[in-house]
């Protein structure tokens, strides 16, 4: 195995090479793309949140001089398949009810932001002011917005085909859960809720679809999955799969896991060029952002922990109840990511004895769909801040009663039936009290509390998904988890390598590079990256899940060892000897025997004879250059370790508190470029503070959206947030071939719990807890008031 | 430099010409009244550098650019608001050969991750570096209180502001005016 410190690029601090296009306003986004004759599209959406549509009366929008036409419920559904098709349908047993969606509403609307009605026209102005002369009838329905009450037998149904407004249901775990009560010294036993928030990427959703007769449809679109999308507008559009081509830009401003699942405009946008055949266009305005993407987490976790007196966590059990929305949104429907918070819910513990019935519920709200820290915010919340609550209750340190219970052998298998790959759980939490200087905070403390001022201390761990193995993914979204990627050696020995997930801005282009710049002995400056085209880019899944750095630098690198046996092949044939694979390194564009370092060729003369004078190749040998691999762990999915910490003050008057310090200590494996890394980190750990402080999307009782501007959502600015200190912890995993794992997804993840016991630790009352999100002043003065 | 002309006035069909030096050059078109700056930026003139984050609702602060001296945020200004102005965008800062200091400090300490955000951020920054040529990490907070970034938690956007300050006290005053002046 090679390891980063024989390397000259992986585990180095280098700029980023996609950084000069965006820094002088060159680089290429969504809305950046116009084609000649490009319509546009706005969209009428339901203004109730449940309701039946009496009537749709567009001839006045029909009528607006530069309007082109005029889309309803009716005609697009009578041209395409419901959207929930099996290619983009989750499968993961328990009892599932699957709704019937199509692309715009045709009688009944169940959200406020359901769209019912498209408008195309020559400019967006024109299609703005037409959409406002659509004029919609409703028979208001009664609306339900609590997923408690819509699991009451008597209660309206969302889907009125259906038994219950139960989507998923279902439960997970092992051991004897039973037992393991019985056996308890102590058992706590809450109900925590962790409220709708998530990612709002600072770039909107937007697409261009182009079509005609002999192309066929042409759809550029800032998606997570290209790959996914095009089979998925193939099947429901009853396209032959090489008339539908997906592409996604090659800058995409941010997506957190919201531009990774299926939506209903890919289809109206993809349907009007097919119709008009003309370029269609639809930039999502931010309010349409607001209400309907990314809004995740929305659990309740009712949370029962058996635990011995030292601290020992026995078993738990934990009857979960997720607020999916309508269930819509095509590949998790509202339920993947409070499964996979199930799933996850024993975070970085031994925990044997484990029993999670979970219920997924649909109201009147948008789907939910994913946002970065896929469905575990919510359960990280549950899980660490229960652990304090434990601690405080048995009287103990609550750093003995972590160190107690955190996984210590690897691999490891939890009871619901993640595995954790490798790593040094216990060495980070140890590093994180040293960063911290956890006894010297304490000693403060008591200082502190003689002036009258309250500071606390509080932790939690994150252990996050490092992309996910076919194992894990093809029973949950019938996709596979492999990392794919291509490299080809072109005429002149540059090295092209394909992808085909599409970042939007971690970096692919530059670390990507760095792994193959080692493999090969070349320059980063000798590769260049593709991305994004479904045409000639390897299948894969996409860029989610921690994915890139785990699976698909693994496939790249693979594919350079695939072609450097044949390199070394042609180079053992062209220098006259005979001798092994392995009597070659690669190194400043050339291959070089070891044997007598005098003999070498250079990369660019291998390219040449290999792809333009075949006939010097030895005999019987293929031409061309270029390789593909399908990198799998042996392992069913790996898991890095990210262990936050915080020192806060609070004060009591008002239940407002300042961050002292944030600190984070992060495992990633062998980082491919640190600085990367760290920037992942701190944004990672901000995007968990704004969810957890500051953004909630809120709906008033008519189920009305409060949140539908960036002043309502409040998402933080620089002022607002503290310093991250970031520490590194790294253990290379030996499950890739350069040790690297992937590392941003589950970053927000261990914040809530980390405040919220930073908080009970400064209050330091019997009976003060928090058990709802966000933690905001209101909250915690109410708790302070309460006990 | 040449000479804006006069004021122009608009004509009865809800149109109006005007005129502006953006990065330094004159342009004359004829706009709709209700045209947006931030659409007569990236469409009329096909300067996509300036994004929209928010839409017409001035938060995100994507849509950043200077207009006489002034953070403006072009997606609450109308095009015909800049008659007569000076606007310097993003594609004004610095050429890929050339960065702008500002520019090189969001290359070398990471400070963008999908760079949405980051043209109207430095636009933020190169008027704070004007007043201030020394800021503190909060006075850089403060300063980019406008500008969201949902990709880098802000530290290295700090850092990248900080590493500008530094190269452009390293200048001349000479040096530093022109690279702080359009």
């Amino acid at each position: 195995m090679t390891t980063a410190s024989e390397t000259k690029w992986v585990g180095r601090s280098i700029r980023r090479r996609e950084d000069p296009r965006l820094l002088v306003g060159q680089g290429t986004y969504i809305a950046d793309l116009t084609l000649p004759g490009t319509t546009y599209v706005e969209l009428v959406r339901s203004t109730h949140a449940h309701a039946r549509i009496r009537k749709i009366d567009i001839t006045k929008a029909e009528k607006h001089p530069g309007v082109v036409a005029i889309l309803t419920g009716q005609e697009i559904a009578a041209a395409m398949k419901p959207i929930i098709i099996p290619a983009i349908r989750p499968n993961l047993g328990g009892e599932l009810q699957v709704p019937t969606v199509y692309p715009l509403a045709i009688d009944k609307v169940n959200y406020v932001g359901h769209p019912i009605v498209a408008i195309v026209a020559e400019n967006k102005y024109i299609a703005e002011d037409a959409a406002q002369l659509v004029e919609i009838e409703y028979d208001p329905l009664p609306v339900l917005l609590d997923p408690e009450e819509a699991l009451k037998p008597d209660s309206p149904k969302i889907y009125e085909e259906w038994e219950s407004n139960i989507i998923w249901k279902g439960t997970l775990g092992n051991g004897d859960v039973e037992k393991a009560f019985s056996e308890a010294d102590y058992i706590l036993s809450e109900r925590f809720y962790g409220h709708r928030t998530g990612a709002a990427p600072m770039e909107t959703r937007g697409m261009v679809a182009a079509y005609d007769n002999f192309t066929g449809l042409t759809l550029h679109i800032n998606s997570q999955r290209p790959h996914i999308l095009r089979m998925a507008l193939s099947k429901i559009m009853n396209l032959p799969h090489d008339k539908v081509r997906v592409i996604a830009p090659k800058d995409v401003g941010g997506a957190f896991g919201t531009k990774a699942a299926i939506y209903r405009e890919e289809f109206i946008v993809s349907y009007l060029a097919m119709k008009l055949k003309r370029p269609v266009k639809w930039i999502e305005n931010r309010m349409e952002s607001l209400m309907s993407i990314g809004q995740e987490r929305d659990q309740i976790h009712y949370l029962e922990i058996a635990v011995r007196k030292d601290g020992k966590i026995l078993g738990i059990k934990d009857r979960m109840i997720a607020d999916s929305g309508d269930g819509s949104n095509g590949v998790y429907m509202g339920f993947v990511m409070p499964w996979l918070s199930a799933a996850y819910l024993t975070n970085a513990y031994d925990i044997p004895n484990v029993h999670i019935d979970l219920t997924c519920v649909v109201t009147n709200k948008p789907c939910l769909s994913p946002s970065r820290a896929f469905g575990e915010f919510p359960a990280r919340f549950a899980m660490d801040y229960a652990l304090h609550l434990v601690a405080r209750e048995l009287k103990l340190d609550p750093r003995e009663v972590f160190k107690i219970n955190i996984i210590k052998e690897f691999p490891y298998v939890s009871a619901t039936g993640i595995t954790h790959d490798s790593g040094d759980y216990v060495g980070a939490f140890n590093k994180l009290l040293e960063a911290l200087d956890y006894d010297k905070v304490k000693q403060e403390q008591k200082e502190a509390r003689k002036n009258g001022r309250l500071i606390g201390v509080g932790f939690a761990m994150g252990a996050e998904m490092s992309g996910l193995g076919s194992q894990v993914f093809v029973p949950m979204e019938n996709q596979p988890g492999y990392g794919s990627a291509t490299v080809k050696i072109d005429t002149y020995g540059m090295i092209q390598v394909l992808e085909g997930d599409s970042p939007q801005g971690q970096g692919h282009e530059t670390t990507i590079a760095q792994a193959v710049a080692d493999e090969l002995g070349v320059n980063i400056e000798d590769i260049y990256i593709s991305y994004g085209d479904t045409f000639n880019t390897p299948f894969a899944s996409g860029t989610l899940g921690n994915r890139g750095a785990s699976y698909t630098v693994s496939a790249a690198v693979l594919a350079c060892r695939k072609l450097k046996r044949k390199m070394t092949k042609i180079a053992a044939h062209l220098l006259g000897i005979e001798s092994d694979s392995e009597d070659f390194i690669f190194s400043n564009r050339e291959v070089v025997w070891k044997k007598d370092t005098t003999k070498k060729v250079k990369i660019e003369d291998i390219a040449d004879v290999a792809i333009l004078a075949p006939t010097k190749l030895p005999q019987g040998m293929e031409a061309g250059l270029e390789a593909t691999a399908y990198f799998e762990a042996d392992i069913a999915s790996m898991l890095s370790i990210g262990v936050h910490g915080a020192v806060v003050e609070v004060d009591p008057s008002t239940g407002g508190f300042k961050i002292l310090r944030y600190v984070v200590v992060d495992d990633c494996g062998v980082p491919i470029n640190p600085m990367l890394v760290r920037g992942q980190v701190h944004g990672g750990a901000v995007m968990g503070i704004g969810n957890a402080l500051y953004e909630k999307y809120s709906f008033d009782e008519s189920g009305q959206p409060l949140a539908t501007t960036l002043m309502e959502y409040h998402m933080p600015s620089a002022a607002d947030v503290p310093h991250i200190e970031m520490v590194e912890f790294n253990v290379p995993t030996p499950y890739t071939p350069l040790g690297t794992k992937g590392k941003g997804e589950g970053i927000p993840a261990p914040v809530p719990a980390t405040l919220a016991s930073a908080i009970t630790d400064a209050i330091d009352r019997p009976g003060f807890k928090l058990l709802n999100l966000p933690l905001t002043p209101e909250s915690i003065w109410k708790a302070l008031n309460e006990i | 430099m040449n000479q804006l002309k006069e004021l122009q006035k608009s004509s009865a069909d809800g149109t109006k010409t005007i005129q502006v030096r953006v990065n330094g050059q004159i342009v004359e078109r004829e706009v709709h009244i209700r045209m947006l700056l931030v659409d007569f930026l990236r469409e009329e003139l096909g300067l996509t550098g300036t994004h929209v984050g928010c839409s017409v609702e001035g938060r995100c602060g994507a849509c950043t650019i200077l207009l006489n001296g002034e953070n403006v945020k072009s997606c609450l200004t109308l095009a015909v608001q800049a008659d007569g102005a000076n606007i310097l965008t993003v594609e004004g800062l610095g050429t890929p050969d050339n960065l702008h200091p500002i520019q090189e400090g969001f290359w070398e300490k990471h400070g963008l991750q999908c760079g949405f955000c980051t043209p109207g951020m430095m636009m933020s920054a190169y008027n704070l570096l004007k007043v201030n040529p020394h800021p503190s990490s909060d006075e850089i907070r403060e300063a980019i209180v406008g500008n969201l970034c949902r990709c880098t938690g802000y530290e290295h956007i700090i850092e990248a502001v900080q590493y500008a300050a530094e190269r452009l006290s390293s200048m001349s005053k000479e040096e530093r005016e022109k690279l702080l002046t359009y």
